[in-house]
């Protein structure tokens, strides 16, 4: 692929809505010599209903554009918009209701609080809204995740990839607009990482919710829809309906154009 | 590894500032108290001795008592002949005969002169004799005997100057009018000594005074070259004592010490109340430091650093804070001693000039600092070195401890603590109740210090649910319960000072309680006349007012009570005498009756007892015991009744002739029936208006009495809550620590509760909620404890009659609200730190 011809934001699929929507984002870190850019000029759209992977190497901005679309993390220059409404230049209060009812977070590890069980960990942001979560929905995602036994288990009692199956059905639990998820299998071994992607996937195609998830793992890149590649800031290429094998492929492209690691942030 | 930890401590400076002070306060308040005593000491031993210059010796009764036993009885004095013998010895120059004692004397408002300190009476001539002693600034000394020359600080304090009429009286004479002639300042042209004030008579008007005889004195200034104590001795026989101008002069120094003894041991209690909260808060400040560095510690095991060097790491910390805030605190101390006695000279003692004296025992307070703040700080550092190398590589996970081992030390402890208290409450130690009974408390305090951890689970789940109606509420309780040991240790430190407040707010309240219910139970008066306790005078009042109280045509009857225990014995056991001019009434407002024989025919030669006494003492109707009178006469008195039913005044009751030999021979209180149907307030204000003359005493009903003879208490509680409030600054300064390591050690969590959606304002309501669940923890346990001990100490007291418990219910509340207060206040800048947490520096794991 080559390097000059960035995809173009506007490129989605037919007839999807944008969930999420960046333009010209510019992010840097410090100042005079020891400023770091770590988005520049960053344009993507993340259409609704759909399951998209950013990837890059370390230092690459993948991170930094996920906090940013996210509202964890203020831009330089350029807007973002979830749901058709432009979070850029909010106050902390706004953003913080805006996360709590319009974005869902999937870490990869400390999603869980140690205090509260698996159930009330799964309806913590209802609970922060003091507000009731539909018990259809919630039934639904816990049948799906097949937690049913663990819902009265605290985080210490329950495995990695159990863990990891509530903080999915937390984000799942106030049907957000975006689901952001940072690397939610890099602590987990294969079988339960697959478990994961596979219910990441299953909640896209049933239930019609838009992922988008930060990941520097192929076979975890293979179950979106689409990638987008990061690469010193920039948007470098742009995957639809990704194997493993194309986005091996691609990563390897790029890499031999990368800059040498060490300039990340 | 020094440089290592220095370098460490200088990048904790804020949570070692808070350490630090308490180490401060602690060291700071032993420190002035000890300098407090000793300059006190010194300073008035000085003026003393600046008022004995030249005396080289110094003759008085051996009898004779200090400033607070009034003498008045022949046996006490020195008679003239007595004086002449001393002027007989070969080398005595010259003998001065002073007459000396404390008088009353009404100011121009209308009130006795003299607050803290009492007014002095002597004869001029005395005074005049000793070297620089006296410096007239105005007039002339007395030479008539209604003349009187007075002290700068008693003209300042009575409102009169010279010209004026002042009435003085004493618990022998009347009141008498005297012109005042003239004003003298002392010993250096002082307002005053020590904060007395004095009246100058002539020599037969003091005698007259204070004496109540004629050519009688109560010491004797000899001066001369070389005077031989012994000669002078020998001359005189054994009834007296004489000693040289220096030991008379120390022996008065002390009398006049006892103020600021008593204010030096309320510091020293203080000071070692923060030391003991302190240790709280050093061991939760090296346990959290520890916590953080465990990493570093971890790492510094890793690379080769033995255990001990680990421990020697934590400890060089330990010690580093502890010179330094030990140092400071010292200095303070040296500040905050040296400005007591200045405000105590000033206060109480009329200007007396301060002589800064720093006893040697001062560096005490510098060891119990650092000796605390290491020996604190040795529990963490040891668990410190305990941190495997691994845990450098891994990501710190602190699982709380299981609580099985300290709970059943906790339980024994408790439970050694409450046997001792059972034993001693059931008499089984053999006379040492009362030690046994509050080594008990002391160690049962001990017993649930280490109970807390485990008593937090129940209580933290129970207080949190109150607070629970928010979500942010209910994390906030489910961190305050994540942690027991922490949570308790934190809580202990509170727990401390509340519990020792209302260990002694409900004492107080029992004493009330026990007061009025005897009261209520036993008197049968409407009215009271009586004074407050605990001035520089016994309250009392003239037999003249008791006359026209009696005469009143609404009253029916007076109770009235005289009463004496300076020197009175029976058979030769001190005992309480008592006389009434009415016995029968007396008798009767008090519940009492005649079990055996009469108090009809008491007599000169018989006495009448109670029940209680009679048996301890073994004897019964028709025995015949000794009496010895304050005035040392003895006589053979018969019992010729036994009472039964009271116990307002047990003691031996006289008859009213033998009146003239007690110490103060004026009623001290009468108790007033009004006739059926008469209007109390009305009688009242009648009595008011007979006592407008009686400076000393007032009326009062019997609900107005026992707040009367109790103020005393409500005075002395409210410095307590002051002094202890300070060791509450430093608990809370626990809190807030323990709060801040809470917010870092959750940095991750809150960041994942900022991103999934919590406000800031909700983190700071669950921090807050933690903080004062933490601080009502605290203080529900230390009012539980603070009940238990005023009740043990109560019921310890029982015996020698408090015999009500009560709880100070309003000041419960009141410590309650503070507890919220406090959890308020201690969670803002923890709190503040949460929510300015950033979100994606939180949740970041790269």
């Amino acid at each position: 692929m080559p390097l000059a011809t960035p995809p173009a934001p506007q490129r989605l699929r037919t007839g999807a809505r944008a969930a999420v929507t960046a333009s010209g984002l510019w992010r840097a870190y410090g100042s005079g010599e020891a400023q770091v850019v770590a988005l520049r000029d960053v344009s993507v759209a993340f259409a609704s209903g759909a399951f998209t992977a950013i990837m890059g190497p370390s230092g690459s901005g993948k991170s930094t554009l996920m906090h940013c679309l996210a509202g964890l993390d203020t831009t330089d220059r350029g807007t973002v918009e979830i749901g058709g409404v432009s979070i850029t230049g909010m106050g902390d209060k706004v953003l913080t209701k805006l996360r709590r009812d319009k974005i869902g977070f999937i870490f990869q590890q400390f999603n869980l609080l140690p205090t509260l069980t698996a159930e009330e960990n799964i309806l913590l942001p209802a609970s922060i809204a003091g507000a009731k979560a539909d018990p259809a929905w919630i039934h639904q995602i816990i049948a799906t995740l097949d937690l049913q036994d663990r819902l009265s288990h605290k985080p210490t009692e329950l495995s990695g990839g159990q863990q990891q199956r509530v903080a999915c059905a937390r984000a799942l639990a106030t049907r957000p607009e975006v689901v952001f998820a940072d690397e939610p299998t890099g602590n987990l071994d294969t079988r339960s990482g697959t478990e994961v992607l596979r219910f990441l996937r299953k909640s896209v195609d049933d239930f019609g919710q838009t992922i988008v998830m930060v990941t520097h793992d192929p076979t975890a890149a293979a179950h979106a829809d689409r990638v987008v590649f990061l690469a010193d800031g920039q948007i470098v290429d742009d995957l639809q309906a990704p194997t493993a094998d194309t986005v091996i492929d691609t990563m390897r492209g790029f890499e031999n154009h990368a800059p040498i690691a060490g300039e990340a942030r | 590894m020094l440089r290592a930890t220095l370098k460490g401590m200088a990048s904790r400076k804020a949570r070692l500032v808070l350490t630090s002070l308490a180490v401060v306060l602690g060291t700071m308040f032993v420190a002035a108290a000890m300098v407090l005593t000793a300059t006190m000491e010194k300073s008035v031993s000085g003026v003393i001795a600046d008022a004995y210059t030249g005396v080289d010796a110094v003759v008085t009764p051996e009898t004779t008592g200090g400033f607070d036993q009034p003498a008045n009885a022949a046996a006490q004095n020195i008679p003239a002949e007595t004086v002449e013998a001393i002027r007989a010895v070969d080398s005595v120059e010259r003998a001065d005969g002073a007459v000396e004692g404390q008088v009353n004397a009404i100011g121009d408002n209308g009130k006795l002169v003299g607050t803290f300190a009492p007014t002095i009476g002597l004869n001029w001539e005395s005074g005049e004799g000793q070297n620089d002693y006296l410096t007239m600034r105005e007039g002339r000394g007395p030479e008539a005997d209604d003349e009187v020359a007075v002290s700068a600080k008693f003209a300042a304090d009575s409102g009169y100057g010279v010209g004026d009429t002042v009435t003085v009286y004493s618990y022998t004479a009347d009141r008498t009018d005297f012109e005042i002639v003239g004003v003298y300042g002392l010993s250096g042209d002082r307002d005053s000594l020590a904060g007395e004030t004095q009246v100058a008579f002539t020599t037969p008007a003091a005698q007259q005074m204070m004496t109540g005889g004629e050519d009688v004195y109560t010491s004797v200034y000899v001066y001369g070259d070389e005077v031989s104590t012994e000669a002078v001795a020998d001359a005189i026989g054994s009834d007296f004592k004489v000693q040289t101008g220096e030991q008379a002069s120390e022996e008065a120094a002390q009398g006049f010490a006892a103020v600021s003894d008593f204010m030096g041991y309320i510091f020293l209690g203080f000071g070692l109340v923060a030391v003991f909260v302190s240790i709280f808060l050093i061991i939760n400040t090296f346990t959290i430091i520890v916590a953080q560095r465990q990493r570093e510690l971890a790492l510094l095991r890793a690379i080769g650093a033995g255990r001990g060097q680990v421990v020697r790491s934590v400890l060089t910390e330990a010690v580093v804070i502890g010179v330094i805030a030990s140092i400071l605190g010292l200095g303070l101390g040296l500040l905050l001693g040296w400005g007591l006695s200045e405000i105590v000279s000033s206060t109480m003692m009329g200007g007396l000039p301060v002589t800064l004296l720093i006893p040697a025992t001062t560096l005490w307070a510098l060891a119990v600092g650092i000796g605390v703040t290491v020996l604190s700080a040795l529990v963490p550092a040891v668990k410190a070195s305990g941190v495997p190398p691994v845990a450098a590589m891994r990501q710190a996970v602190n699982p709380p401890k299981p609580l099985r081992g300290i709970t059943i030390a906790g339980a024994i402890v408790f439970a050694a603590g409450g046997v001792l208290m059972a034993l001693g409450l059931t008499d089984n130690l053999g006379g040492e109740e009362l030690t046994g009974i509050l080594t008990g408390v002391g160690i049962a305090f001990v017993g649930v210090t280490m109970l807390t951890p485990i008593l937090s689970r129940p209580l933290v789940a129970l207080l949190g649910a109150v607070m629970s109606w928010s979500f942010s509420g209910r994390l906030g309780k489910l961190n305050a319960g994540r942690n027991p040991r922490r949570t308790a240790i934190t809580a202990s430190a509170l727990m401390i000072a509340v519990a020792l407040i209302t260990g002694i707010a409900t004492l107080v309240s029992s004493i009330k309680a026990t007061t009025s219910e005897v009261l209520d139970l036993n008197l049968n008066s409407d009215l009271i006349v009586s004074g407050a306790q605990g001035g520089a005078n016994i309250p009392s009042f003239s037999p003249q007012t008791l006359e026209e109280i009696r005469a009143l045509p609404e009253v029916e009857s007076v109770g009235d009570v005289y009463m004496d225990f300076f020197g009175t014995r029976v058979d030769g056991q001190d005992a309480m005498l008592a006389s009434s001019e009415d016995l029968e009434s007396a008798l009767e407002v008090f519940g009492g009756t005649v079990a055996e024989g009469s108090v009809a025919d008491l007599a000169p030669d018989t006495v009448v007892v109670d029940e209680g006494t009679a048996e301890d003492r073994g004897v019964a109707l028709g025995d015949t015991v000794e009496v010895t009178f304050a005035d040392g006469q003895t006589e053979e008195l018969e019992i010729t009744a036994i009472l039964e039913g009271y116990d307002l005044t047990n003691g031996w009751w006289v008859a009213p002739e033998q009146i003239e030999h007690f110490t103060l021979p004026k009623p001290m209180q009468a108790y007033i029936s009004v006739e059926e149907g008469a209007d109390v307030e009305a009688v009242q204000e009648e009595v008011d208006e007979i006592l407008a003359d009686e400076p000393e005493v007032s009326v009062t009903n019997n609900a107005q009495f026992v707040e009367q003879q109790t103020s005393g208490l409500d005075t002395i509680l409210a410095a307590v809550q002051i002094l202890l409030a300070l060791a509450m600054i430093i608990a809370v300064i626990g809190v807030v620590n323990t709060l801040v390591l809470s917010v870092l050690e959750r940095t991750r969590e809150l960041g994942l509760l900022r991103a999934v959606g919590m406000t800031r304002g909700q983190v700071r309501r669950m921090i807050t909620v933690e903080s004062v669940i933490i601080c009502v923890f605290g203080a529900v346990l230390g009012i539980a404890v603070g009940i238990g001990l005023g009740w043990t100490v109560q019921q310890a007291l029982e015996d020698e009659g408090l015999s009500s418990f009560a709880l100070p219910w309003g000041l419960i509340a009141i410590y309650l609200v503070a507890a919220v207060i406090v959890g308020l206040l201690a969670a803002i800048a923890p709190a503040a730190r949460a929510a300015k947490l950033n979100v994606l520096g939180a949740i970041a794991y790269e």
